[in-house]
């Protein structure tokens, strides 16, 4: 049933609790299909301000990774993946993978699709499928890439070696490592922390960083400077300045 | 020319920007952006100087962004032209032909964050706190920073910074390479007049044409950039030989 593949669990402070640990037994066409319909129903609530992708310990996104299929199957399959990367890159929301067991292959591609990772010092990362002949296919290469840097992604692509946690963190592959026991409650806080913040300058803050990297610098100042106007038309600038000049916590609306 | 928001001075080749807003904060208003303007065409166009240092003196703080009472009240077409004025002022650093360093004393916030990613290297004191307060404030930086944070410290880094809108303190920065060199306290500026006049000692020409291909390999592919190197390399070495 997809439904065990990733289960969502709503909380009362507004974070979504998308854990995925998948099912070696499903294919990665099952999961991300699984994936996909989560993101769509959490996409159209109002209500859920902030996502975690957790794996509770025990994997992130299992699939079994037997890719004998047609070049058809493949590109299909990849098609459907990086769709599936792009919609949650575009949710609009704060999303945190939170990862405590092994991130690999399909789960570390999910992981980088994300706002960023934080981990427990029990979890590990890597693309081992080169040893079988595989390669990301969900634009883990390309994410991986503009993350770490061009060498360090091909020594983990080449490699098919799996890195700690703590090594993990020394290449700013993770941006937070917690002690084991503490990863999901404290990054739950640390969301709620940051759902405190505008949902406006957040969302457009995430689009003008991820539409301006990859534009040569000019363009991207220019798309900046004119979002950056933009959210002088919204309730969130008024209130989030007048709270700062009053000494008080701002009420946002996220419009 | 006189300057109400900073003091600029000429030392062993090294030119010196302090802001000095004569108040705890340097704020980045409109009057002290033209006067940065003014500082950085003086010190491009003296021959006496080779390298500039940006700095905050003597308060705590190196800059933060605007200032939020002024703001409160901005149109878009307000901040539009804000925006505008703020850009033009990091793209004449960026192409101020000589190194700009940008020695972070203290308080580092928002504007102030992007003023020092203008520069080409950051070197902060163990006083420095640094972050990006706008999605506390309900808007986005309007000054390169959304393009310049996330090339800096890589994307990952650069949303946490922006959502959290929290202020990190000279060790994560330096974890996450956002400043380059880290000094205590009490070698602080000796350290940075030490780097900046070692610098300054080298032939400008040269200085100027690495400041020029470095900033050209983020917007060029490999082989044009290569082909610029090579023309850049080829009239330097023509210009020392003669």
């Amino acid at each position: 049933m997809p439904e065990k593949l990733c289960t969502i669990q709503t909380k009362t402070d507004g974070i979504a609790v998308l854990t995925i640990p998948g099912n070696k037994s499903a294919s990665p066409g099952e999961l991300l299909e699984a994936l996909q319909r989560q993101i769509s129903f959490i996409s159209g609530k109002h209500e859920i301000k902030g996502l975690l992708l957790t794996d509770s310990g025990c994997g992130f996104c299992q699939c079994h990774t037997d890719m004998s299929m047609s070049g058809h199957d493949a590109a299909t399959l990849s098609d459907l993946g990086q769709q599936v990367m792009f919609r949650l890159e575009k949710s609009g929301k704060p999303c945190i993978a939170v990862i405590e067991g092994e991130c690999t292959g399909l789960g570390l591609e999910v992981a980088l699709a994300c706002d960023f990772i934080v981990a427990s010092r029990s979890a590990s990362f890597g693309f081992p499928g080169i040893a079988a002949g595989l390669i990301p296919f969900c634009g883990g290469s390309q994410r991986l890439a503009r993350l770490i840097g061009k060498s360090k992604t091909k020594e983990l692509l080449y490699s098919g070696d799996i890195i700690d946690a703590g090594e993990a963190h020394r290449i700013r592959l993770i941006n937070r490592l917690y002690d084991q026991g503490h990863a999901l409650t404290q990054t739950e806080e640390l969301l709620t922390h940051i759902c405190t913040r505008s949902p406006h300058a957040i969302r457009i803050g995430g689009e003008v960083v991820n539409t301006g990297y990859d534009i040569d610098m000019q363009a991207a100042c220019m798309l900046e400077r004119d979002a950056f106007a933009l959210c002088f038309s919204s309730f969130d600038q008024r209130e989030g300045m007048q709270a700062f000049l009053d000494k008080r916590a701002a009420q946002f609306k996220g419009e | 020319m006189p300057y109400k928001k900073l003091h600029i001075e000429t030392r062993n080749r090294v030119g010196y920007i302090l802001l000095d807003a004569g108040s705890r904060f340097n704020k980045l208003s409109i009057t002290t952006i033209r006067e940065l303007k003014l500082a950085f065409a003086q010190l491009a166009a003296d021959v006496e100087t080779s390298s500039v240092v940006l700095s905050g003196y003597p308060g705590e703080s190196f800059a933060v962004g605007a200032d939020i009472g002024q703001m409160v009240h901005f149109s878009p077409n307000d901040a539009f032209h804000f925006a505008e004025l703020g850009q033009s002022l990091f793209d004449q650093i960026e192409s101020c032909p000589k190194p700009v360093i940008a020695a972070l004393n203290g308080i580092t916030m928002g504007g102030g964050c992007d003023l020092a990613m203008s520069c080409d290297m950051r070197i902060a004191s163990e006083n420095l706190r640094i972050g990006h307060s706008g999605a506390k404030l309900g808007i986005i930086t309007g000054f390169c920073g959304t393009h310049k944070l996330p090339h800096i410290v890589g994307k990952n880094h650069a949303r946490e910074i922006f959502m959290t809108s929290d202020i990190f303190s000279a060790g994560e920065a330096l974890h996450m390479g956002l400043i380059d060199r880290l000094y205590r306290e009490d070698e602080f500026w000796g350290g940075v007049s030490c780097f900046a006049e070692r610098i300054a000692s080298h032939p400008l020409t040269a200085l100027s044409a690495t400041k020029r291909l470095v900033n050209a390999s983020e917007d060029t592919d490999l082989r044009t950039g290569c082909l610029l190197e090579r023309e850049m390399a080829t009239h330097i070495n023509a210009t020392h030989n003669n």
